[in-house]
């Protein structure tokens, strides 16, 4: 199940996707059957125009036949020829041209219509179901593998619809021609038909051996790339090491391996061009030669030859193609199992359910506790009350279970044992790591809720993002990858906006004034006192000055609450809690001793 | 610096591209004549048809002796053409891959040494697809594209040729019935182009909006606003499917086109044949030929402007690449070094002003002013200022990143600009504020500093700093394995390394730039262990974040807006009163926590 999105198509074409016990064709029927559950008419529809397609091109032939016969050899051979003769086949030849060119216009844009409706349903399909699946599944997956079957293989998944009527119309007019070949002359017929097997076999294995060269190439394109980024990324150090000729000669020898991966494809594929090319034109040869006798004896006149021929040189070109048509389907086959996997995963059920909701603000916390992945405890029995409207700042050392804490609070993730009870509409969290949407300032705040321009204004005030006026655009500057950049604090307090526009009643924040400078924090701290007088703060928080800010302190170590009570009671009568705080101050009271006469 | 390219034409472009790409011309004459006899047995057919019914297939007379003997012919052709076509799409193929292998490695090489201006974090990613998809374009060009100006090309000028030989006023009816539909092809291509870049923006836009939704679902659920934002990324998807139906819908009147054309140009051949007739000295075996010829003729057409259109992509690539090229490296090396004295090494910025190259038309000011210091060896230095002040530009030109605009920068009394770079570098060592980390064991990155070091030498230097404790800690020792960006280690063990790296070079100076991350208490006394041990006995220059850090160094030099308003021992600036104690003093009240 974790298969690298670069890999997806390695693996297709080496088959390890695909189950042992369930063979390729059965595979493939059911992939299209599960594709075509929508849009089933645009598909036929595609389908129909390539039959057309496959029909005149056989029947072009016969065209060719009648100039021949009909126009040419009269004219040269016999001298004269009826004008109206002339006009009515070169007419034919015209019409069934125009056809054909309808047909292939019609196959190509249905296709491609089924193809991207289906890709979009079944894009709107993976979306909607990893919206619903909660945090505890998200935490469960890599957050690329993911991206990569949402994205990537849904795509992927529905390339094979493009050349499937294609594929389709070529079996048709192979099927047509062969009767046509039959009829026209059994020998030769025969001669013929038999030939198409042999191609369309040359063309699947040349195929099939020449994608797993070009999988390599593309899986050491990758590792390249890797690489490459890594490498440019340590630029500084290479420098500081002067190193620059050492990493060029680590990554020539990795693109060297591309390079060789690359020549064995080329050598692959120029002896199939050459043969694919050179096979039709000798059966070619020796179809004329043998069709010479069947004329001396009358059996077929020039014209039905030479159409032969002509018709053979017509099919040609689709059978070199239904190998590359064909070459798809694994890919797609990956690209589907992929998805089903993701679709198939039961929805879990959604944390914030397990939460007990009271009308009161306060938060109670009894004996919570949480397992990560079943290994270790993170929380080991927490119980605590935080009095509605106060704020209470949670500090531990690293690993103490800080952000676990608030993450249960925001019922983010479900206690093991225990439980917690909020406030009726529930709490709001403000990520350590503040996590921006490309798209406007209005957008990032709001996140989908109705709200005034006034009240993103207030929120934004609240959390020191006046910077936003700043903007040309304001509120409609677009963040994010393709937007302005903003520093790691600008982002904070976009986040911290995004979390005050709602009037929490209760608000969880993970470290989030930590990247503001001290005086921004403060002011921000000051806001929130003054914005949010009623409601519950809890604040996981490392510097002191924030700490010193708060009504209570919380503090956590090992899983546990050691100590909950305000900070210079804390610091008076809990050594450990003194300890950690003085780990911070400890340089500056030791310079200060040293410089102060 | 690429703006003077983006005027040279496509065949100049080609032109530099060869020449920065050596291995392309090699050979090519050969692999042309080798293209040319294989598309020699692609006009067999049609000519065999023809040479058949003119002299075999009579009415009333067969000739099955002659046929064969044409027949024979025609296969000794096709074998020789189909071995030319192998070795010439082999050669071709071989050629451009040794060609662009050659083209990275340059890249590599000079990528690497552009100035640390060049790799800021937003052009990084240009740079990596310079080498990856840039190159690929090339790559992909040459497999396809190429490939199609070589074997179609060939095939039309062989075809052209046979049609012309065999009468040339069919010929010319051919052409001229079949030359409009160059221009239809080129007007469908250009909206194709357009309505396919279109579509691959809103691709873009797809998979930006599924990687948020997917990477951001802790925020989203937070603020229960999946269904929100899957709505918005379903409505992305569905205008990525209409824009892609709608260049899928203009592409597929590409190839029929040429259909339509080649029965046009058949029905003129053919009446313009019968017209004319044998008194003209037309066979019928050349007018049948000549049906044939021109299916041959326009079949390459449709794929010649789907490869124009892949051509211009590489050249636009190709551009690119070598846009990269022409920016100069980073400091240039000197081409008669100077050896830097024996022993501890002092600094001197004399007079240094330094602005970055301005990037667009507005002119930028300088980040450094006329700053001037002597730094004696063993000396440890702080500099220190706001976001801005230029302290950590001041220690990248002590570094050599970058030279300075005006003045000189001196180590051992030489002049940076005469040291030879391989000698510099063991020198004098960068501790960088994020240090990177590449992605392996321990060792590996420690060894990253001097090849060819012991397992031996790497425990000494761990001992040497006095982090044997930490060691202990780790699972796997020397050969834990840190993972991408060193992201298995914490911001504090990633230092540790760094400064374990640094110390092997055993450099005389050392330039620090702090780290402003928080890290636990313990590891926090660790890097401070270890930078003590680190920094005795050699010339020292922290770009200090902390103050604290400056209070303990030998000398401050405090910058503002890129001068050096203040220069000496921290007790002294404090009692100065200037910008350093009002720096101080905000500092103290903002890291109070108990009054």
């Amino acid at each position: 199940m974790h298969v690298k999105g670069a890999d997806a198509r390695v693996e297709g074409g080496q088959g390890t996707v695909v189950p042992p016990d369930i063979g390729r064709a059965t595979q493939a029927l059911r992939l299209i059957r599960g594709l075509l559950r929508h849009h089933k008419g645009l598909f036929f529809t595609a389908v129909a125009c390539a039959a057309v397609f496959a029909a005149c091109t056989v029947f072009s032939s016969v065209v060719v036949r009648l100039i021949i016969d009909k126009v040419i050899v009269p004219r040269f051979e016999d001298g004269t020829v009826a004008a109206s003769r002339v006009v009515a086949i070169l007419g034919l030849l015209i019409a069934v041209g125009v056809v054909r060119a309808i047909g292939v216009v019609g196959r190509r844009t249905f296709a491609g219509r089924t193809s991207w409706r289906v890709t979009e349903s079944l894009t709107a399909e993976v979306i909607d179901r990893v919206v619903a699946q909660p945090v505890p599944w998200h935490r469960q997956q890599r957050t690329g593998d993911v991206i990569t079957r949402a994205g990537v293989d849904a795509e992927a998944a529905t390339h094979v619809l493009n050349p499937l009527p294609f594929a389709s119309s070529v079996v048709l007019m192979l099927i047509l021609s062969a009767v046509w070949l039959l009829i026209t002359d059994i020998w030769l017929g025969m001669a013929a038909v038999a030939v198409f097997p042999v191609l369309i076999g040359l063309n699947l294995s040349y195929q099939r051996r020449v994608d797993r060269f070009y999988d390599t190439a593309q899986d050491e394109l990758g590792k390249l790339s890797e690489a490459v980024h890594e490498s440019f990324d340590g630029v500084t150090v290479v420098k500081s090491f002067g190193a620059e000729s050492r990493e060029t000669e680590r990554l020539s020898v990795i693109a060297s391996r591309l390079r060789n991966a690359r020549f064995e494809a080329i050598r692959l594929r120029s002896t199939f061009e050459a043969l694919l090319d050179g096979v039709p034109t000798i059966v070619n040869i020796v179809l004329l030669v043998a069709g010479a006798y069947r004329v001396r004896s009358g059996d077929m006149t020039i014209g039905e030859l030479t159409s032969f021929i002509y018709l053979f040189t017509l099919l040609a070109f689709p059978l070199r193609l239904i190998g590359f048509a064909l070459s798809e389907l694994p890919y797609s086959i990956a690209g589907w199992n992929r998805i089903r996997e993701l679709l198939d995963q039961p929805l879990l059920d959604n944390p914030a359910l397990t939460l007990r909701r009271h009308a009161a603000n306060s938060i109670e916390l009894s004996g919570v506790m949480f397992n990560h992945d079943g290994t270790r405890d993170v929380l080991r029995g927490v119980d605590a009350v935080i009095p509605g409207g106060r704020t209470v700042a949670v500090v531990g050392p690293t690993g103490a279970g800080k952000t676990t804490l608030l993450h249960l609070i925001a019922g983010l993730i479900a206690v093991d044992h225990g439980s917690i009870t909020v406030p009726q509409q529930g709490c709001v969290l403000v990520f350590q790591e503040p996590f921006l949407l490309a798209g406007s300032v209005r957008d990032n705040v709001s996140m989908g809720r109705p709200m005034s321009d006034d009240q993103i204004w207030t929120a934004l005030l609240a959390a020191e993002a006046g910077f936003v006026e700043a903007f040309a655009e304001g509120l409609d500057t677009i963040v994010g990858e393709r937007g302005v950049g903003l520093s790691g604090g600008q982002r904070q307090r976009i986040a911290l906006a995004r979390a005050l526009v709602g009037h929490p009643v209760a608000l969880l924040l993970d470290d989030t004034t930590s990247s503001l400078d001290p005086a921004t924090e403060a002011r921000v701290l000051a806001n929130l006192r003054e914005t949010l007088r009623d409601t519950t703060v809890v604040a996981v928080a490392s510097r002191p000055s924030t700490i010193a800010l708060a009504d209570d302190v919380l503090y956590l170590a090992d899983g546990q609450v050691v100590a909950h009570g305000r900070h210079e009671q804390l610091l008076a009568t809990v050594p450990e809690y003194r300890r950690l705080m003085e780990a911070f101050e400890h340089e500056r009271a030791e310079q200060s001793a040293e410089m102060l006469p | 610096m690429t703006e003077p390219l983006s005027r040279w034409s496509a065949v100049q472009m080609i032109g530099r591209g060869v020449e920065a790409a050596p291995a392309l011309r090699r050979g090519f004459g050969a692999t042309f004549a080798l293209a040319m006899v294989g598309s020699g047995g692609r006009v067999v057919v049609p000519i065999l048809v023809q040479q058949a019914i003119d002299r075999g297939l009579q009415k009333d007379k067969v000739d099955v002796g002659a046929i064969a003997v044409l027949g024979a012919i025609g296969l000794c052709v096709v074998l020789i053409a189909t071995v030319a076509q192998r070795t010439a799409v082999a050669r071709l193929g071989r050629r451009s891959e040794e060609a662009l292998y050659g083209l990275r490695v340059r890249l590599f090489e000079h990528i690497h040494r552009l100035s640390l201006a060049d790799h800021s974090e937003e052009r990084k990613g240009a740079l990596v697809a310079r080498v990856t998809s840039d190159v690929e374009t090339l790559s992909q060009f040459f497999s396809w594209g190429a490939l199609a100006w070589l074997l179609d090309g060939t095939l039309m000028v062989m075809v052209a040729g046979v049609m012309l030989a065999y009468d040339w006023v069919l010929a010319l009816v051919a052409f001229a019935t079949a030359a409009p539909l160059a221009i239809v092809l080129r007007s469908v291509q250009r909206h194709l182009s357009a309505a396919y870049d279109k579509a691959r923006s809103r691709n873009a836009e797809v998979l930006t909006a599924v990687s948020e939704v997917v990477s951001g679902s802790e925020t989203l659920h937070a603020y229960d606003a999946g269904t929100h934002y899957a709505t918005l990324t379903k409505q992305s998807s569905h205008e990525r499917s209409n824009a892609f139906i709608r260049a899928n819908t203009i592409g597929a009147f590409l190839f029929p086109s040429g259909e339509v054309f080649s029965v046009l140009t058949v029905a003129a051949v053919v009446s313009v044949g019968v017209v004319r007739g044998p008194a003209a000295g037309l066979t019928s075996g050349a007018l049948v030929g000549f049906i044939f010829l021109t299916y041959r003729f326009l079949e390459p057409i449709a794929e010649f402007t789907e490869v124009l259109d892949q051509t211009q992509t590489a050249v636009a690539g190709l551009r690119r690449v070598l846009g990269v090229l022409d920016n100069p490296i980073g400091p240039p090396e000197s081409a008669h070094p100077v050896r830097l004295p024996q022993g501890m090494l002092g600094v001197s910025i004399e007079n240094v002003t330094f602005g970055y190259r301005s990037r667009g038309d507005d002119e930028e000011p300088p980040v450094l002013v006329d700053v001037s210091a002597q730094i004696p060896a063993g000396q440890q230095v702080a500099l220190v200022g706001e976001t801005g002040s230029g302290k950590t530009t001041l220690g990248r030109l002590i570094a050599r990143f970058a030279d300075p605009t005006i003045g000189t920068v001196r180590i051992g009394g030489v002049p940076l600009t005469a040291v030879a770079n391989d000698e510099l570098r063991t020198r004098l060592v960068v501790v960088p504020q994020e240090p990177f980390l590449f992605d392996g064991t321990i060792a590996a990155n420690l060894g990253f500093a001097r090849p060819l070091l012991s397992l031996a030498d790497l425990e000494q230097a761990i001992v040497d700093l006095d982090l044997n404790d930490w060691l202990e800690t780790l699972p796997d020792g020397l050969f834990t394995q840190v993972g991408q960006r060193g992201g298995q280690l914490s911001a504090g063990e990633r230092q540790l390394v760094a400064l374990v790296r640094a110390s092997l070079v055993d450099p005389d100076v050392l330039v620090l730039d702090e780290a402003t991350s928080s890290v636990d208490a313990l590891t926090e006394v660790r890097i401070g262990r270890a930078l003590e041990k680190l920094a005795a006995g050699r010339t020292t220059i922290a770009i200090a974040h902390r103050l604290s850090t400056a209070a303990r160094a030998d000398r401050v030099m405090v910058l503002e807006r890129g001068r050096l308003v203040e220069d000496g021992p921290h007790a002294e600036l404090l009692m100065a009163g200037g910008a350093y104690s009002r720096m101080y003093e905000s500092w103290i009240a903002a890291t109070a926590s108990t009054q």
